[in-house]
């Protein structure tokens, strides 16, 4: 089983990292600014284990004073008037401490809760923020849904350190130390008795851990390989099924399966002897008591009620230790999960590029690729230096096969990716010397896939940039001819989109990001396919709304259709990564290369 | 609860370990109820002085021997009731994915995979839950009710217990109205989460056009929205749920607060004795738990009820293929397809995918299927190895309707490589041996390697530093779309069948290598079904069809389609040309 020993090694590791990256303090630094109210928490918390802890002790005074007068036959009838009256006294005293402990008790909880659950906002806004700003290469190695766990599910894990880790940890902490300090207070003989028991308890609770640790990682392990199973074989059903494989598969499910039994069972067991086994001492605790506790007595020298309220404080004092060794598995799984946040919060992020700022009048329009050579990965060429350059308000089009780099030129003027060699210069200066915030505002993309945020269609042109407003966005639209879908819907610029926009066509969608896209007055205009999916009725429109966009402004447009570029002042024929031709549509076509054969292509298609 | 009847065989398999499991637990409940009993007898030697050194020991081994009774009893009932629980769950998880192992397209179709999957995880730990938990809670709480109940009557007589118990149902009442609202709000939780999720995901799988235009401020405030909700949700929830230990230590003080009052006038008539007292203190505090768990019942059957209905639901789907009962008994050593005038259209109102097919493929002969995307080629594939069946006509094997055939049969006949073939987190090695009836790596690896041959992968394959024992899939390395294919392919010849089906399973490899596969492929006595967009994939098969719209256009070999000039095959093998010839101008560049 040569894929589980490497899921086991995976696992290790991930488990060892954790530890090492894990760090407290950091986490904590999210949760000091909240001190006052953790401070509360801690003080309520005290409160309640105080008040509940006073209670055995209540039902010790009246056992020894009270009772006593009340169930003696040769009382008088005075005493006995004055004890029924102390016992309504006690009565009302301890049903006193069981207000207060609801009161604290429930404030310490949903203080806690509240505080955590603001914590929790805070670390999944800044951890959502810090992905956004990450640089795009980022995004082509870490996979999507391992990044949606970190914002959601990792951070959820979290939610238990901070709430029911945190307050179990303190108030159980308390109540084991507060009730030791009664049970001195009270007898310290019989104390120390029980304290003799604390070692064994430990102890035991000590092996369990270790043994139930274990069971947990290999549990989360197997699940993880069932989960892998799942999703996997459902997927390739159809394949299982056509090369006849469902016995096998079965067979091999059925071995995870058995095998996540073998541990389920053995947590069972492990759980099933733990508890028993301290309950056992706690017996030992009681009739440690009994008979210590009676000799004692029957020597006077320990109340019975002294007993009762032992006997009542030892069931207390099992508990929290039963508690706490719950919450173990629950701080495991919470620091994994810390480490793996802090790990992705340590990604650096995206260059905010140089200091050169861009006015607001924008920039000229100058483009010039100086010998650039740029790979996605080490080796893999994928533009050979290439050179071209582009006059301010000139339209430039770059053709070619798929995969021969057009678009990576359109990714590399917007600084997604920075080059391997040469220089990318607008208006004259590198482009690393701009603030990244700037070039790209001053560059519009129009990008193939148009994405619909849910708001309104004028919210989805404005996009709340600062330097767009409801009126730019009317123009915008206007100038691109998107006004006229516009206009049409019942709620005009207020008609409400759904996320992916499922309301309207692939063509008005690509008119409402050509919208977008010119509201903002980029010096630079660059289209990256962004004629692909339009249907042939608003392929017109859109030719007019490039036509009006290109006015004033450089434009850089990748197309699939030649018609779309054909009044280019510069076509740009790329060719496995090196420019092949350029020229104007006409001298190309005269030269009789390769933008002819892929015209020609284009004529067959239309035919 | 007739959702349970599913499970019903399980119990009664298992209906040793329950009955022994109820009984220990019973065990259990009874030593517990008998703990006070000593403490009430040693209060009231204690008060009337009554102790001696006998006397002593007799309790505190009581004690003993009662804690070791109990801790030895709940062993027993835990590992026979949890463990028959978890038992059920892998019994439920087998039984689901057998279900799956034996559904078809139809059903996956309609059903997303991580649907599926929750049915076999949540779902299941659900019922689990439900019939481990769930069942001690019931017993529990009955058996303890009514044995504590008898014990506080047997101890202080009838009057005064129903006093001491006044108060608790009041936390029955109130276990039940606060559980309902308190799964609305966490419904609401779940569902806010979900919108999180969708949210981060969406965006930032556009990351692109956020950077581009720079609104990531935007975004960010987009998320602090759904951030926010999520909080609030969250909030609410824990607002009732925190208040539930508070009212239940308040409830069940109170309960105790009233029994110490009406016990001052108990004890000065002197019909309770201080160890009455004490003993009945002690059964409250039994008491509390159950009252609790009552409630509890109700709620977590009502969850594995919701979970049952919906794996009941899948239990209960039938695949639309159904296999005959007799099977005809088939001689596939040769093989012969026909298709008698198909026509196909996945329901009665959808439109027609296929229209009027026919078509022979004779042992060992060859047959191209060339058309566009949708022009439903992948369907007559389906249709051949039965993922869905015919609206009208026949497919014969043999002259055999393939309905009237064992599956098994029939994929015994046919292999298929896929253009998006799937493959599984095994080793390269155990992918091409995919159909390999042999355990886990006992396959011949002299014929994996052939077939890898075959495919043209075997090259790629050694250069990876673990060769063949290389890991694909979710850990494993990234392939790409073409070293996929090949992979896919050299699947198919490793199964050794007598028809082998290509539905585009070339397009992302290059022509030079696509020519060697095919004629690799002539060596071999196999029937060829090559399904391709491209006419170089086709042009070899000793019979062409095109098909447009689900309908067969045209059909001939290579030199008499192309002939037509204007027919579709013609046109498009044109087309071809002028790129073939755009990339060979590329390379001389």
């Amino acid at each position: 089983m040569s894929n589980q020993a490497k899921l086991n090694a995976d696992y290790e590791k991930e488990q060892l990292e954790s530890r090492k990256k894990f760090s407290l303090k950091r986490l904590y630094g999210y949760a000091l600014p909240h001190w006052k109210k953790f401070l509360l928490v801690i003080v309520l918390i005290i409160i309640t284990t105080g008040v509940t802890l006073i209670q055995p002790k209540l039902i010790q005074l009246l056992i020894d004073n009270q009772f006593t007068v009340l169930s003696d036959r040769t009382a008088s009838s005075a005493e006995q008037n004055l004890a029924t009256a102390n016992t309504i006294k006690i009565s009302l005293l301890y049903l006193g401490t069981l207000i207060i402990a609801f009161v604290t008790n429930y404030g310490q909880a949903y203080l806690l809760q509240t505080t955590g659950q603001e914590i929790l906002r805070h670390i999944r806004q800044n951890l959502y923020n810090h992905i956004l700003h990450l640089p795009t290469s980022f995004f082509d190695h870490y996979p999507l849904g391992s990044l949606v766990t970190r914002v959601t599910n990792d951070t959820e894990n979290l939610n238990e350190m901070f709430t029911s880790v945190l307050s179990n940890l303190i108030r159980n902490l308390f109540n084991l130390s507060g009730i030791m300090v009664i049970m001195f207070l009270m007898n310290y003989k019989l104390a120390s008795l029980i304290l003799i028991l604390l070692p064994l308890v430990i102890f035991i609770s000590i092996v369990f851990r270790k043994a139930i640790r274990k069971v947990y990682f290999a549990q989360r392990r197997v699940l993880a390989l069932i989960n892998t199973k799942l999703s996997e074989n459902i997927s390739g059903m159809r394949t299982i099924q056509i090369f006849n494989r469902t016995r096998q598969t079965e067979t091999e499910f059925d071995q995870v399966n058995q095998e996540y039994l073998a541990l389920s069972r053995k947590e069972l067991k492990y759980f099933s002897i733990y508890r028993p086994s301290i309950e056992v001492i706690q017996s030992l605790g009681i009739a440690a008591l009994i008979w210590f506790g009676s000799k004692g007595n029957m020597r006077g020298l320990i109340s019975f009620g002294v007993l009762y309220a032992f006997i009542d404080y030892i069931q207390r004092f099992f508990r929290p230790i039963f508690e706490l060794s719950e919450t173990f598995n629950l701080i495991q799984s919470a620091i994994t999960s810390t480490s793996r946040i802090f790990h992705l919060m340590d990604e650096p992020l995206e260059s905010r590029g140089g200091n050169l700022r861009i006015s607001k009048y924008g920039l000229k329009g100058e483009i010039e690729f100086k010998n650039v050579w740029f790979a996605y990965n080490e080796g893999e060429w994928i533009l050979k230096d290439v050179s071209f350059k582009v006059e301010p308000g000139q339209f430039v089009a770059f053709v070619g096969a798929t995969g021969a780099g057009k678009s990576t030129i359109m990714h590399l003027i917007c600084r997604f990716y920075d080059i391997n060699r040469g220089q990318i210069l607008i208006d004259g200066h590198d482009i690393k010397e701009y603030n990244l915030k700037d070039l790209r505002r001053a560059i519009g993309v129009v990008q193939q896939d148009v994405f619909i945020y849910s708001g309104s269609i004028a919210d989805n042109i404005t996009l709340n940039r600062e330097n767009v407003d409801y009126e730019a966005a009317r123009k915008a639209a206007a100038l691109v001819n998107a006004d006229q879908f516009i206009n049409k819907l019942p709620q005009r610029y207020r008609e409400y989109l759904t996320e992916r926009g499922s309301t309207l066509s692939a063509g008005q969608r690509q008119l409402l990001s050509f919208a977008r896209t010119v509201a903002a007055q980029p010096s630079i205009l660059v289209l990256d396919e962004a004629t692909a999916n339009i249907d042939t009725e608003t392929e017109f429109l859109i030719q007019d709304a490039i036509r009006n966009m290109a006015q004033q402004r450089s434009m850089l447009a990748v197309a699939h259709r030649i018609s779309t570029i054909a009044d280019a002042d510069n076509i740009i024929v790329l060719h496995h990564g090196r420019l092949a031709e350029q020229g104007t549509k006409d001298e190309l076509l005269a030269q009789d290369g390769l933008f002819k054969v892929l015209y020609k292509l284009q004529f067959q298609e239309n035919k | 609860m007739k959702q349970y009847r599913t499970i019903l065989p399980f119990i009664k398999q298992h209906k040793a370990q329950y009955i022994f499991g109820v009984l220990a637990l019973i065990f259990v409940d009874i030593t517990h109820l008998l703990v006070p009993q000593v403490l009430r007898v040693f209060a009231d030697l204690a008060q009337k002085g009554e102790l001696n050194v006998e006397r002593i020991m007799f309790c505190a081994l009581a004690v003993i021997v009662l804690g070791l009774c109990v801790a030895i009893g709940r062993y027993g009932w835990r590992m026979n009731i949890f463990g028959t629980a978890r038992k059920l769950e892998y019994w439920l998880r087998a039984k689901l994915f057998n279900k799956y192992l034996s559904l078809d397209d139809t059903f996956f179709n309609y059903h997303r995979t991580g649907d599926l999957m929750a049915h076999v995880t949540n779902d299941v730990l659900m019922v689990r839950n439900s019939m481990g938990g769930g069942i001690i809670m019931i017993i529990d709480s009955i058996f303890m009710t009514i044995f504590t109940g008898i014990m506080m009557i047997y101890t202080v007589g009838l009057k005064t217990a129903m006093i001491a118990l006044t108060a608790l149902p009041l936390l029955t009442i109130f276990v039940f109205t606060v559980l309902k609202p308190m799964q609305l709000r966490s419904r609401r939780v779940q569902d806010s989460f979900s919108d999180m999720t969708n949210e981060v995901q969406e965006n930032i799988s556009s990351i692109h056009n956020i950077k581009a235009f720079g609104i990531e401020n935007n975004r960010s405030r987009s998320f602090s929205r759904v951030n926010q909700d999520y909080q609030r949700k969250n909030i609410e929830m824990m607002r009732l749920s925190a208040l539930f230990d508070p009212i239940v230590s308040l409830i069940s003080g109170i309960a105790f607060v009233i029994f110490i009052i009406y016990g001052i006038y108990r004890l000065l008539d002197g019909s309770m004795s201080l160890g009455d007292f004490v003993a009945v203190v002690d059964y409250l505090r039994l008491m509390i738990w159950p009252l609790i768990a009552i409630a509890m019942v109700v709620n977590s059957f009502q969850r594995g009820i919701a979970s049952m209905t919906r794996i009941n639901e899948i239990l209960s789907a039938e695949s639309k293929i159904l296999e005959t009962a007799a099977p005809s008994k088939m001689d596939l050593n040769n093989v012969k397809i026909e298709f008698k005038d198909v026509s196909f259209r996945y329901d009665k109102k959808s439109p027609w995918v296929l229209k009027n097919i026919s078509f022979v493929l004779e042992n060992q002969k060859s047959i191209a299927i060339l058309g566009r995307t949708g022009s439903g080629k992948s369907t007559i594939i389906n249709l051949l190895l039965r993922r869905y069946d015919v609206s009208s006509g026949q497919i014969l094997l043999n002259d055999v309707d393939i309905r009237d055939m064992a599956l098994t049969d029939l994929y015994k006949a046919i292999a298929l490589a896929e253009q998006d073939s799937f493959l599984f987190s095994r080793s390269i090695a155990g992918n091409i041996a995919f159909s390999s009836s042999d355990e886990d790596q006992d396959y011949d690896l002299n014929k994996v390697r052939s077939s890898a041959e075959f495919s043209q992968i075997a090259q790629d394959i050694e250069e990876m530093p673990e060769g063949y024992s290389t890991w694909v899939g979710e850990r494993g390395v990234t392939l790409s779309g073409g070293q996929k294919q090949r992979i896919s392919i050299a699947r198919a010849h490793y199964k050794n069948t007598k028809v082998l089906v290509l539905d585009d399973s070339l397009s992302a490899v290059d022509t030079n290598t696509e020519k060697s596969i095919l004629d690799h492929l002539k060596k071999y006595q196999q029937s060829l079904i090559l399904v391709s967009q491209r006419v170089s994939t086709v042009q070899t098969a000793d019979q062409i069809l095109v098909l447009e719209d689900g309908e067969i256009t045209q059909r001939g070999d290579h030199i008499s389609l192309s002939q037509d000039t204007e027919g579709f095959y013609a046109r498009l093998y044109h087309r071809q040309l002028l790129e073939s010839e755009l990339a060979e101008e590329g390379r001389h560049k």
